[in-house]
């Protein structure tokens, strides 16, 4: 194509200056107007290669549905599941805390008494308490010893919520191992779309992949969005006993 | 009593762990995944297994699957513990043959009455 332009360009020229010689204007003109018209080609035959160019990269994005699919339903998901990240962190992180605030206090009542007793325990064994005294004294020990056990439950009690508040690690996990996971596959997409724009090979588009309707999720972050996922325990409890559980 | 606690995350398990001592059950081995619990089944002595859903390698709900499919497994009880809440998925799992199924976050109570009930169940068959 360019080499036969050049041709046509060359002999138009040759031609041109032979008229101009001659003192042919009709000839010159003639010329003239095939040499501007060659230019012209050339220019409509570049836009048209670039245009080609522009609508074959807007196939292959159109192509890349899996892509589409990833940043406007991935991205939005992912930004909600680290949200429930640091929700779900923060809820453990205060109630661990809460817990410890109020372990504390029974840990240094039970200390404080048990500290005035053995004072008082002391003198008496070394007889410098009178009768009145060790009245007292049998009387605190009365009620110090049901406290012990009232509060030494309620430590235990306490420091099983705060093991259980640790579940958070196992539930933002699981999901940052999605987010992970989605990252890796943006990553490939990209990788892929560079090169694609550094030459325009074939890619295949890929098909819609099969939903498996049991397949892991994890954690649901907008469980109370979706009619097919449960809420919690009692829910779950209610479908099992629907299915005769 | 024996019982196999499976679960991918360290700290899952050393909650259930700590929850089934409190119960009174001081006797647990742990696994990862369903891969590494299978052996542990098979090599006999588990009289109980507490496993969650997701996880690599081999899923609790295949690993549920497995224990019903060997004829010498199949009659241990099986406690589901996992994040997974769709309603398909809690179907199949009953339908896997779960004995009790308990949706994280859970509370101590409610893994000791699943665990209470799935042993008032045996106790009167």
């Amino acid at each position: 194509m360019e080499t036969s332009n050049k041709t046509v360009q060359l002999d138009a020229a040759r031609a041109l200056v032979t008229a101009l010689e001659a003192d042919n204007e009709k000839a010159a003109e003639h010329q003239l107007t095939i040499l501007t018209q060659s230019q012209e080609s050339e220019l409509f035959h570049e836009v048209g290669k670039l245009t080609r160019e522009l609508h074959e990269a807007m196939n292959n994005f159109n192509l890349d549905s899996r892509l589409v699919d990833l940043t406007e339903n991935d991205m939005p998901n992912t930004r909600e599941r680290l949200n429930y990240v640091i929700t779900t962190t923060e809820e453990a992180a205060h109630k661990t805390l809460g817990y410890i605030d109020q372990t504390l206090p029974l840990a240094s009542e039970l200390k404080s008494t048990a500290d005035k007793i053995d004072q008082s325990w002391h003198r008496f064994r070394m007889k410098e308490m009178n009768a009145d005294e060790f009245r007292a004294l049998s009387k605190e020990i009365e009620v110090y010893l049901p406290e012990v056990k009232q509060k030494s439950d309620q430590i235990h009690a306490n420091l099983s919520e705060m093991m259980m508040a640790q579940g958070f690690q196992d539930l933002t996990g699981q999901v940052i191992r999605q987010v992970i996971d989605l990252i890796e596959e943006v990553e490939d997409n990209l990788v892929r779309l560079v090169k694609i724009s550094g030459q325009h090979s074939e890619i295949k588009p890929e098909g819609n992949k099969k939903v498996d309707p049991i397949k892991a999720e994890g954690p649901q972050i907008n469980a109370g969005d979706n009619p097919n996922v449960v809420n919690d325990q009692d829910e779950v409890d209610d479908l099992l006993s629907s299915l005769g559980f | 009593m024996k019982i196999l606690i499976v679960d991918d995350f360290s700290t899952m398990r050393r909650i259930i762990k700590n929850l089934l001592r409190d119960l009174g059950f001081n006797n647990t081995t742990e696994a990862d995944d369903g891969l590494t619990a299978l052996p542990i089944l098979q090599a006999g002595g588990i009289d109980f297994l507490v496993t969650d859903w997701n996880m690599p390698g081999m899923q609790g709900i295949d690993l549920l699957k497995a224990v019903r499919a060997d004829e010498k497994l199949a009659n241990i009880p099986v406690l589901m513990v996992t994040a997974e809440t769709k309603r398909e998925q809690i179907i199949v799992a009953a339908q896997a043959g779960v004995n009790g199924y308990v949706v994280k976050p859970f509370t101590a109570a409610t893994l000791k009455e699943k665990i209470d009930k799935i042993f008032e169940r045996i106790d009167a068959q």
